[in-house]
């Protein structure tokens, strides 16, 4: 068996780059390891309202609903809203990310794409450092697919990347645990998703309730793994659940665990190689939100494969215009969030508790930067110095831009 | 007696692939859907173990023969 291109992995960022790449006239195999496609859901199941610029999926069977905007809710329970104007980037929909990602596979394979299911890669095929394809099983049976480009769409635990020689390998500072029920039998009164901050709650992360209808959310929580200790996200989530009467008397119909890179990207490129979605880190380190990345750079790395197999160049040094591509369109704003996570990280609930009550009377719909400073100064003259290198970060983004 | 090395409990886990993520060893892998512990590269640092959010990874003490 010979293809252009074998994507590893049929999540958003895999099925994304192999439409784009076989638009462009590549011949495409998607290899999944498991039965089917999007299943189990390993994700919070929040997009931000950008996808609709892409118009990358059909009808609207994936989207649970739209969201009117978002509340964050500081450690002493104060509460910040945000309409879906200002938290529209973050937060536009909660979608069934099982419908979503065999809606992605379906355009993937419309546009003449294969896919083989029920077939884990075990290892890379080379000639000397060559990569020439990959080993794979399907069911028992092993076998070789040679390639021209291997993708490595294999999410957060990329093994595609270590064998291409790339450390993928996170530090645990770098990786948020989460676990997440789906409770039925709740009244979820609006279309907002909210967030729940604090070191006692989810140290490193935040508690999310996502709602998918009017009686069933997505309630979450993301834990620094860091900060971790064995089964702390799954213990943390059951006492916030307890300790919420609206919630203690839902019913789980779903339990499932996560784990988002909240790294800085890896190097995304070597000669045969490409990597993307959560295998690339391609995840917004303060939201842990990654589809969007996703899909934006999927179609980038689709274009650049379709690019390389026309010009019959696969070398490292050709497929660079994907890392050069990704990283002005999303790669500087994971770099500096990346910042802001680590300064966030410092400080202390306090500090957040400031941050709310001073924000919480603020009208979001005329941001800017200055403006939001007097806001934030005028009720707590100190959160001034507990913010300067979050004022600074965001001096030298003006000057970029 | 070596320090105890990492063992996956399949019921608890969920296969979100963090330990994966984070093995400092390369020790941990998907193997039928649930993550599965190469136990000769195990360096016993626990990190898994940490940082499982179900806590399906414990540690087992290994006795050799």
């Amino acid at each position: 068996m010979k293809y252009d291109v074998v994507v590893v992995g049929s999540g958003p960022a895999g099925s994304a780059t192999a439409r784009f790449a076989a638009e462009s006239g590549a011949k495409v195999l998607i290899i999944e390891r498991r039965q089917e496609v999007g299943v189990p859901v390993l994700c919070g199941e929040g997009i931000s309202r950008k996808i609709d610029e892409w118009d990358m999926l059909d009808g609207k069977r994936w989207i649970a609903g739209k969201m009117e905007g978002a509340r964050i809710y500081s450690p002493d329970g104060t509460m910040v809203k945000l309409s879906a104007d200002v938290a529209g980037n973050e937060t536009g929909y909660v979608v069934y990310r099982d419908i979503f990602d065999q809606e992605l596979a379906r355009q993937a394979i419309k546009t003449g794409a294969k896919i083989m299911m029920n077939t884990t890669v075990v290892g890379l095929l080379k000639d000397k450092d060559k990569i020439k394809g990959v080993k794979a099983k399907h069911f028992d049976e092993e076998i070789e697919i040679e390639a021209d480009i291997i993708v490595g769409a294999d999410g957060v635990e990329s093994k595609i990347g270590q064998w291409g020689g790339i450390d993928t390998t996170l530090k645990t500072k770098d990786l948020e645990t989460c676990a997440q029920y789906t409770l039925t039998g709740i009244d979820c009164k609006d279309a907002y998703c909210d967030f729940y901050l604090g070191k006692e709650i989810a140290p490193g992360g935040y508690i999310w309730v996502f709602p998918k209808g009017k009686d069933v959310a997505n309630v979450g929580i993301g834990v620094l793994a860091s900060l971790s200790e064995a089964g702390m996200a799954k213990k943390l989530l059951d006492d916030f659940i307890d300790s919420h009467p609206e919630l203690k008397k839902g019913e789980p119909i779903r339990f499932l665990a996560g784990a988002v890179p909240v790294a800085n990207p890896v190097d995304t490129v070597r000669d045969n190689l490409i990597l993307v979605g959560d295998a690339a880190r391609h995840v917004d380190p303060i939201t842990g939100g990654g589809l969007t990345h996703c899909l934006e750079g999927g179609k980038i790395a689709g274009e650049v494969i379709g690019k390389a197999v026309k010009a019959k160049d696969f070398s490292a040094d050709f497929l660079s215009e994907y890392e050069k591509r990704w990283k002005e369109a999303f790669g500087k704003k994971i770099k500096r969030n990346y910042l802001v996570k680590e300064i966030m990280l410092d400080m202390e609930d306090k500090t957040f508790n400031m941050l709310a009550d001073s924000l919480k009377d603020y009208k979001f719909d005329q941001i800017s930067t200055l403006g939001l400073v007097k806001a934030l100064v005028l009720k707590h003259p100190t959160l001034l110095m507990k913010l300067t290198p979050l004022l600074k970060l965001s001096e030298g983004k003006e000057k970029d831009t | 007696m070596e320090k105890p090395k990492a063992k996956v409990d399949r019921k608890k886990c969920l296969a979100c692939g963090g330990c994966i993520s984070v093995c400092p060893q390369d020790a941990m892998s998907m193997c039928g859907g649930k993550a599965f512990v190469t136990v000769e590269k195990c360096i016993s640092c626990a990190i898994c173990i940490r940082i499982c959010p179900v806590g399906a990874v414990s540690g087992e003490e290994v006795h050799q023969l």
